[in-house]
């Protein structure tokens, strides 16, 4: 390993940007999508890296200097909460305040009834996306915002005031956390850029699962126009949060818009019909997309395998990481495959022969990165995650 | 193929169109581009806040 820095970031950036292009590096790249395990190791509370972005930052930049990571996610505990609360959101349990101090925060979906969208509303939706979020969504789900025609509120133009704010602190402090990671531990920052397909937006903050399950039952049509409503602002929120140089990749994280959650129909005909449009998009313009696919996506690889090759960078969780490869790895990098709940609860050695038969069943010709299967958070025994590190930095040479 | 917008609130990046600002202005004496795009440059910012807010938090 270099000892100069920045010669350590050159070759951590070549060997992790050419795996991500299916190519064949040095060695299998390392990049743990560390989230609340960051706060566990350096002996931070979830509390605390959750509520202060800067105790989150520093929280990295102590991991990377001591792990011989090519790359990591600059904040992966990606609510700050000290935002979500000064806008008064109203859908995170967090931690230190609805939840103990060493939960990692929790995303808490409304009841049926008080779903955040009603059904008779996809028509507003659909006229005007932004004007339906401004005017009645924020208003739902912040306990300050007034919706148009309330009386106004101080609270309400505090909220507006302070959420605008923060959000830009946030964004430039990431600046600075991704150039910390560069010059301190010649880390390359993993990813630039946010998508989420249509119809999981609609799911996760709009309509709710159950909501949408009646949705794409006895309104399908409305569905589908609300996904084509929303494609051309998912892919504009994630053009412009890109990394400009296009190097590293948009990260769209997958929720539940496949078998078992919605059937083949609904995924094909609205889930996969609006978001490719959206894929193509993006990766016309050069950049690369990484489906962070959580959960088991198994059922949809064939038409994953309709993009172009070395477009995307396809991610396994919960799903054979075997079959994954056999299905798609000739056209597309694959990374992930070490299971969650083996960092969590299982040994060292465990670990190791985990990441061996990955390697030796998926990463032969290049195009494999070494990670776990979801986001590390604080129950990932570190000694698990070092052997993982380890092993697939001797073993891992090509 | 993305959506094409088919009215200028839906545009990315849009909350006040300018075509709605505009209307609102007394007849403009300099120029109107420079007015225009710094109207949209700040307008697209909180067209980026309450779009991250649904996306990123």
């Amino acid at each position: 390993m270099p000892d100069d820095t920045e010669a350590l970031y050159a070759e951590r950036f070549t060997r992790y940007t050419t795996a991500m292009r299916n190519g064949k590096p040095d060695k299998v790249p390392i990049r743990p999508f560390v989230a609340e395990f960051t706060a566990a190791y350096t002996g931070r509370t979830c509390q605390q890296v959750t509520h202060d972005y800067t105790e989150a930052f520093d929280a990295v930049i102590e991991c990377c200097r001591d792990f011989d990571w090519d790359a990591a996610v600059a904040n992966m505990v990606y609510v700050w909460s000290g935002l979500t609360e000064a806008v008064g959101l109203e859908y995170y349990g967090v931690p230190g305040i609805h939840i103990g101090p060493q939960t990692g925060f929790q995303y808490r979906e409304p009841p049926e009834e008080a779903a955040f969208m009603k059904p008779e509303e996809y028509d507003a939706l659909i006229a005007d996306p932004t004007g339906y979020l401004l005017n009645v969504w924020l208003p739902r789900v912040s306990r300050d915002v007034v919706a148009p025609g309330e009386p106004n509120t101080s609270r309400s133009s505090l909220s507006l005031l302070k959420g605008g704010m923060a959000t830009m602190q946030y964004f430039t402090a990431l600046g600075g956390q991704v150039e910390r990671m560069r010059t301190e531990t010649g880390t390359v920052n993993a990813l630039a850029g946010i998508l989420k397909a249509p119809m999981d937006i609609l799911a996760d903050k709009l309509r709710g699962y159950l909501g949408l399950v009646d949705d794409v039952l006895n309104r399908p049509e409305k569905v589908k126009a609300a996904c084509e409503a929303l494609q051309p602002h998912l892919a504009h929120v994630a053009a412009t949060s890109a990394d400009p140089s296009k190097t590293v990749p948009i990260t769209m994280w997958m929720h539940r818009s496949c078998v078992p959650f919605f059937s083949y129909d609904h995924f094909r005909d609205i889930h996969w019909a609006t978001l490719k449009p959206i894929i193509e998009y993006l990766t016309g313009e050069g950049w690369q997309v990484m489906f962070y696919a959580e959960g088991k996506w198994g059922h949809h690889l064939e038409s994953f395998a309709e993009l172009a090759d070395a477009s995307i960078i396809y991610h396994c969780d919960r799903d054979d990481i075997f079959e994954v490869h056999r299905a798609l790895g000739e056209k597309f990098c694959i990374s992930g495959g070490v299971p969650n709940d083996l960092l969590a609860f299982g040994t060292p050695d465990q670990v190791r022969a985990r990441c061996k038969a990955i390697i030796d069943g998926v990463a032969g010709n290049g195009g494999y990165i070494m990670d776990a299967g979801a986001i590390i958070q604080n129950d990932a025994k570190p000694e698990n995650v070092q052997a993982m590190t380890e092993f697939t930095r001797e073993y891992g040479v090509y | 193929m993305l959506k094409e917008p088919e009215t200028p609130n839906q545009r990315p990046g849009v909350c006040i169109p300018w075509e709605e600002k505009v209307q609102e202005m007394p007849d403009l004496t300099g120029d109107e581009a420079l007015i225009r795009r710094v109207w949209e440059e700040v307008d697209g910012l909180a067209y980026t806040y309450v779009w991250h807010i649904l996306v990123s938090f």
